[in-house]
């Protein structure tokens, strides 16, 4: 019986390829992994957006509206909505020139407690150390 | 940690490479990633084997399918197949990150 | 021996990554280890039987199908197979199709993975 963490990170930009959707959709899947673990074991994510991948969390993405598609935008609050960590490089924002005004920073309009978090690549280093398994997307 | 980062593209995300940090740290070149262990753009080494402490692999098989050989890997690098591969990943390494 | 999982979300026509990840399962099963595959993305592209060998295109479907034979969990995101059009029925025989937690849980129990994430 026991967690098992596991780190999501995510470092290309959403829509042109799969890449992003998948990582944010295997990261709140982890919710429903119970169903092929032994009692009481569970797995424990943590979604971080690193490099160009802050991109995903731009706010008032609209991909519904023109592709008909769920945007990363939804994904990610969904994602804090089940309580899933989710961490974004203050650096990498930083050095795209975005502010955090520009950026999903919680979904309280779901109903969602948890807030985005800014890390430091620091941070976000030590949080891969303490998980296992990395799975880069 | 002890990490293996699989590198397979001459470039797209340097930027996480570059801050990744493991108190072992082994860097393994495979599909275009192997560019990095036999090219010399501008005269210099690729920046990707500048990283320090880190050990250095190239998969054969695919230096050899891209038209190089043994002989023109930077000698910074080891060559090895996918044999090597399983032991580095099963026995040198704790966890595996392909960027 | 040990247990290796690797979750392949590249695709088998227009990428040489599932190359890779078919070869190294195979020498790891060769060294005795245990592998289980995840494929995902454009990887479900496996997810299809009676694919005809070209030498100009990636063609792993006997490769596979000799590593399933020798003990390869291999499972193929059902909803990514079913958004291509690959349905149930056109699974290549011992493949499993599973929703993504199966993925999640097979870490659980490996004692290393190797996630390739697409391009």
């Amino acid at each position: 019986m026991g967690a098992l963490k596991l780190c999501f990170v995510v470092q290309r930009p959403p829509y042109k390829s799969e890449n992003a959707r998948l990582a944010l959709t295997h990261s709140i899947s982890s919710q429903t992994a119970e169903i092929h673990l032994d009692d009481g074991d569970t797995i424990v994510p943590t979604l971080i957006f690193v490099g160009d991948g802050v991109l995903n969390a731009v706010k008032n993405q609209q991909a519904m509206k023109h592709y008909g598609v769920t945007s990363t935008e939804n994904h990610i609050k969904n994602g804090l909505l089940i309580d899933m960590p989710v961490w974004i490089c203050k650096e990498d924002m930083q050095r795209l020139g975005l502010t955090e005004a520009q950026v999903i920073t919680d979904a309280e309009e779901m109903g969602a407690e948890l807030k985005m978090k800014f890390a430091s690549f620091d941070e976000i280093q030590k949080e891969m150390e303490a998980c296992p398994h990395l799975l880069f997307f | 940690m002890k990490l293996a980062v699989f590198l397979s593209d001459l470039r797209r995300t340097e930027d996480t490479y570059e801050r990744l940090k493991a108190e072992k740290l082994g860097v393994i070149l495979v599909e275009n990633g192997i560019y990095h262990a036999v090219m010399k753009e501008g005269g210099k080494d690729s920046p990707v084997l500048n990283k320090a402490g880190a050990s250095f692999y190239v998969l054969s098989e695919d230096l050899e399918t891209r038209g190089f050989t043994s002989a023109q890997v930077n000698p910074k690098v080891k060559v090895v197949n996918y044999g090597d591969i399983v032991d580095l990943i099963m026995n040198d390494y704790e966890k595996t990150a392909w960027l | 021996m040990g247990v290796l999982t690797m979750g392949v979300f590249p695709s088998l026509v227009g990428s040489g990554t599932l190359d890779f990840s078919f070869k190294l399962a195979e020498a790891a099963m060769a060294k005795g280890h245990t592998v289980n595959l995840w494929l995902s993305g454009n990887a479900v592209m496996m997810a299809k039987k009676g694919q005809r060998a070209f030498k100009d295109y990636s063609h792993l479907e006997k490769k596979m199908m000799e590593l399933i034979g020798k003990g390869m969990e291999t499972t193929v995101c059902e909803a990514c197979a079913e958004a291509r059009g690959y349905h149930k029925e056109d699974t290549p025989p011992g493949m499993k199709r599973a929703s993504m937690d199966w993925y999640l849980a097979k870490t659980f129990k490996s004692d290393r993975v190797l996630h390739i994430g697409g391009e």
